[in-house]
């Protein structure tokens, strides 16, 4: 028998996350079921609202995070269903590790998903929606989007390994997660605001980043009891 | 190396018990079968052997290791077959097995004698998606042995395999004879082929203990029938 080396935390959260990746860009599933949702949404948006609102930022920021929403929950619903599909979650389970780097794992490469549709979600906004993004202004919102989809991922990974296993986990799953990331959906909206306004960011990026970091410990201390049987 | 003891365990899902202050032991490289019909506590033993469940009460020791507090260093010492593949339908076969060799810190060389192992080698590069049931199976049993586990737990190793499938894999599973292994299935004839002892569940409780030593059929077939209480097989 071989003596094999104690398995690394940081290890098993980058190839979790590494694996999730390889899986998207092989099947495409989570990307472009979401890419061409949002560019729907911001249409919709586009021939809806924008002709009765004055101030096309508030459109444009609404669109925005209504696609993120959908596109997030799209996201976790599907990493879940791809380790739930064949038990590839009950072969991680079995790693001689702490499971919640199993967790962690899972919310970077959602985190990732999620980001990655809202930037394409912006994109359509600049193009259909003539939003307009400063270049001063862009990383501050490419922070925010990334801090956002961090803080969905943190609690939609947790709520979507909970509700997989149950009857009805895909009705469920949205009506257990939207209620709960509405405080990362309000800081969204009002700091994208904020932004294209240049009003002061930090009340809502307080709030934000502490979502994030509770969320994110809430789901590192409690996935091992959610993915026990 | 790869010693089990089984102490008072029971398990209980919701109102159901599905395991009863089951005891036994395994000694290390004995081979054990775990039998009894549906529902008798099989699956449910696998899952408290291999950490993917806690007993409610009693305890399980591997090597020393309580199952519960010391999950992590047993986990080291499992390699894990259940009757769902446990792979990715989407990666190849080899990209499975690195992933596995990478989480466990085995030389990815390895990856390679496995796969020949289980007659794989020349799959190597074919999504599992598009496998057949037996070599998703081989496969299942290649990641289960990439880490040269001391322990194998195979649950219905056998299942939805066709006569040739399965004898394929009862010769690969002959490769694996020096490790401590359970077993359990269905499949009386071949458990009487590849096991030391038989352990007969009936609802949750360990009913029987049957040397298979002596390789006969026949008398383990009565002894199981006798303690399920039935007059013949199904």
């Amino acid at each position: 028998m071989t003596d094999s080396t104690p398995v690394s935390y940081w290890r098993t959260v980058f190839e979790v996350a590494r694996k999730d990746l390889r899986i998207e860009l092989r099947s495409k599933q989570v990307l472009n079921t979401a890419a061409v949702f949002a560019l729907l949404v911001v249409i919709i948006f586009a021939f809806s609202f924008a002709r009765t609102f004055a101030n096309i930022d508030v459109v444009a920021s609404g669109a925005l995070w209504v696609a993120f929403v959908f596109a997030g929950t799209f996201s976790v619903s599907q990493s879940v269903a791809v380790e739930e599909a064949d038990a590839g979650l009950d072969s991680l389970l079995l790693v001689p590790v702490d499971r919640s780097a199993i967790y962690v794992g899972k919310v970077v490469s959602n985190t990732a998903f999620t980001a990655a549709v809202a930037v394409i979600t912006l994109g359509c906004i600049i193009v259909f929606l003539d939003f307009t993004v400063l270049p001063s202004t862009t990383p501050l919102l490419l922070l925010v989007i990334a801090l956002a989809a961090f803080g969905f991922a943190a609690t939609g990974v947790l709520i979507a390994t909970i509700t997989a296993r149950a009857r009805l986990s895909d009705l469920l799953l949205p009506l257990l997660l939207v209620p709960l990331v509405i405080p990362v959906l309000l800081a969204g909206v009002e700091l994208t605001r904020a932004i294209s306004e240049g009003l002061p960011l930090w009340r809502w990026f307080r709030l934000l980043l502490a979502y994030d970091g509770v969320l994110f410990l809430i789901g590192i201390a409690l996935f091992e009891y959610v993915v026990e049987r | 190396m790869g010693t089990i003891s089984v102490d008072g365990v029971t398990r209980r899902l919701g109102s159901t018990t599905a395991l009863r202050d089951v005891s036994f032991t395994v000694d290390s490289g004995e081979h054990v079968g775990l039998f009894g019909p549906n529902g008798a506590g099989k699956t449910s033993l696998m899952q408290l052997l291999s950490t993917l469940a806690s007993p409610d009460d009693g305890r399980i020791r591997i090597d020393g290791d309580d199952v519960t507090p010391d999950a992590t260093a047993v986990r080291a010492k499992l390699g894990v077959v259940s009757h769902r593949p446990m792979v990715y339908g989407t990666l190849t076969a080899r990209e499975n097995l690195r992933l596995h060799a990478r989480l466990r810190t085995v030389d990815t060389a390895r990856v390679e004698r496995v796969l020949e192992d289980v007659n794989l080698r020349t799959h190597a590069s074919t999504r599992v998606a598009d496998f057949s049931h037996g070599m998703t199976k081989r496969l299942s049993i290649a990641r289960a042995v990439l880490h040269d586990p001391t322990v194998l737990l195979l649950d219905e190793p056998y299942a939805g395999l066709d006569q040739r499938s399965a004898m394929d894999l009862q010769r690969i599973l002959t490769r694996f004879d020096d490790r401590t292994v359970v077993i359990a299935t269905h499949d009386l004839e071949r458990a009487v082929d590849d096991c030391d002892r038989a352990l007969v569940l009936v609802d949750g409780t360990l009913e029987r203990t049957v040397s298979l030593t002596d390789r006969d059929r026949h008398s383990f077939e009565t002894a199981y029938l006798e303690a399920v209480g039935r007059s013949e097989l199904q």
